[in-house]
């Protein structure tokens, strides 16, 4: 177990969304204020280190032919308290985020890291990995939405800052609004930003490969 | 390949027995939840109710809903889901009625206020799936052609599918389709309203 390489392939060489390229789906959608990349970012890390967690526990019981309906059930059953949860405590959020919580049921990370990660190695290890590739998705969510908040409402924090109910204040305003390029507020924005953050990672992966050839 | 009785007892008993753990958790994170959710949703009801009907009304309790009723909405092709008795100052004062009708990208649900003349006294969008920048500028009660806020023309009309776009009704230009669909929303509890007597 080595937690200081197992976060740099969650935020770095192995980024879920990045690199992995899983999750997209809610990446584009519900990127588009700071509190909801947040607040989607943090559920995903929970449900992902508990499913990893009981994944693991269980790798050694759970039969081999029925392993993705027990994985399903696991992951599902997190979401649904996640869900709950936010409902009750935190209404605003639940509001925002509407249907995409309970879309991480199906959402391929935390699958894809059951069946590729936790079913295979330890509940320590898991447990790490669950957190750090949770850490890389968020990261990346609140990337996204700083992008698209800034360059779309010239704003910062939009949802968190700027006074008003948490969910509903304004934000900072950088730069006046009208100056905003709109369309990176809209769905098509998140493609846009996402294809331009994955091209600078693929880039800087490229870069750091070739220096180390070079060595 | 034979399959072993004891291998498919294996699989469904661990299926079952993952699936008996999960329940349990879920049961137990749900009885904390319950009843604040429940909380939530009737404050949100009970706003989104203030919202349609004059100042210093009161709701009562969600009411039966009579099958003339639900047929009467039906008729004029919205669905009638919840209905509330409006009081004022204890005096009757209509009703307040949650009803679904279609808009353009699926069905938008609405708060309807009816007052004890049969009058509309307010609409607001409870949820929606309209296009973004479009038919939300009809749910968010923006201007209209004639440059009246879109929502707020309804008030004080009355007479079951006599509101008709176009003619009586002015849709926000580009968001004809949301407009209709409010609009068959308004239509519906107007008779839900009438078929009550």
């Amino acid at each position: 177990m080595n937690f200081g390489k197992q976060l740099k392939e969650g935020l770095i060489s192995q980024n879920p969304v990045l690199v992995q390229l899983l999750g997209m789906c809610s990446t584009m959608a519900i990127t588009t204020s700071f509190f909801n990349g947040l607040g989607m970012g943090v559920s995903v890390l929970i449900i992902l280190t508990l499913s990893n967690i009981f994944i693991s526990l269980l790798r050694k019981i759970i039969p081999n032919e029925v392993r993705i309906a027990c994985y399903i059930v696991v992951i599902a059953g997190f979401v649904t308290c996640v869900d709950l949860l936010l409902k009750a405590f935190v209404p605003a959020l639940s509001a925002s985020l509407g249907v995409f919580i309970p879309l991480i049921v199906v959402n391929c990370i935390i699958l894809g890291r059951a069946e590729g990660y936790a079913s295979k190695n330890g509940v320590g290890a898991s447990t790490v990995d669950g957190i750090c590739q949770g850490i890389g998705y968020t990261v990346v969510l609140i990337a996204m939405c700083v992008v698209r908040e800034f360059l779309g409402n010239g704003k910062f924090g939009g949802g968190l800052l700027g006074g008003g109910a948490l969910g509903s204040a304004p934000g900072i305003s950088i730069i006046p609004e009208e100056f905003g390029i709109k369309v990176l507020t809209l769905p098509v924005g998140g493609f846009l930003t996402l294809g331009a953050l994955i091209a600078v990672m693929q880039w800087a992966l490229a870069k750091a490969e070739k220096k180390k050839e070079a060595k | 390949m034979k399959i072993s009785p004891k291998f498919i007892l294996k699989v469904a008993g661990t299926l079952t027995v993952i699936s008996l753990v999960v329940a349990a958790m879920l049961g137990l994170v749900n009885s904390i939840t319950a009843d604040k959710i429940a909380e939530i949703d009737a404050e949100n009801t009970r706003i989104s109710m203030s919202a349609v009907a004059p100042e210093g009304s009161e709701f009562g309790d969600k009411m039966e809903l009579t099958e003339t009723a639900v047929a009467a909405a039906a008729a004029q092709g919205g669905k009638l889901m919840e209905m509330y008795p409006v009081t004022n100052g204890g005096a009757e004062a209509g009703y307040v009625l949650k009803i679904s009708a279609s808009g353009s990208q699926g069905s938008i649900v609405m708060m309807v206020g009816v007052d004890a003349n049969k009058a509309i006294t307010g609409i607001s969008v409870v949820s929606h799936a309209e296009t973004s920048g479009i038919g939300t500028k009809v749910v968010g009660n923006d201007l209209n052609a004639a440059g009246e806020p879109v929502l707020d023309q309804f008030i004080g009309l009355s007479g079951a599918g006599s509101l008709v776009v176009g003619s009586n009704i002015t849709p926000i230009t580009g968001a004809t389709v949301s407009t209709k669909g409010i609009t068959t929303g308004a239509n519906a509890a107007l008779a839900a309203v009438d078929a009550l007597g």
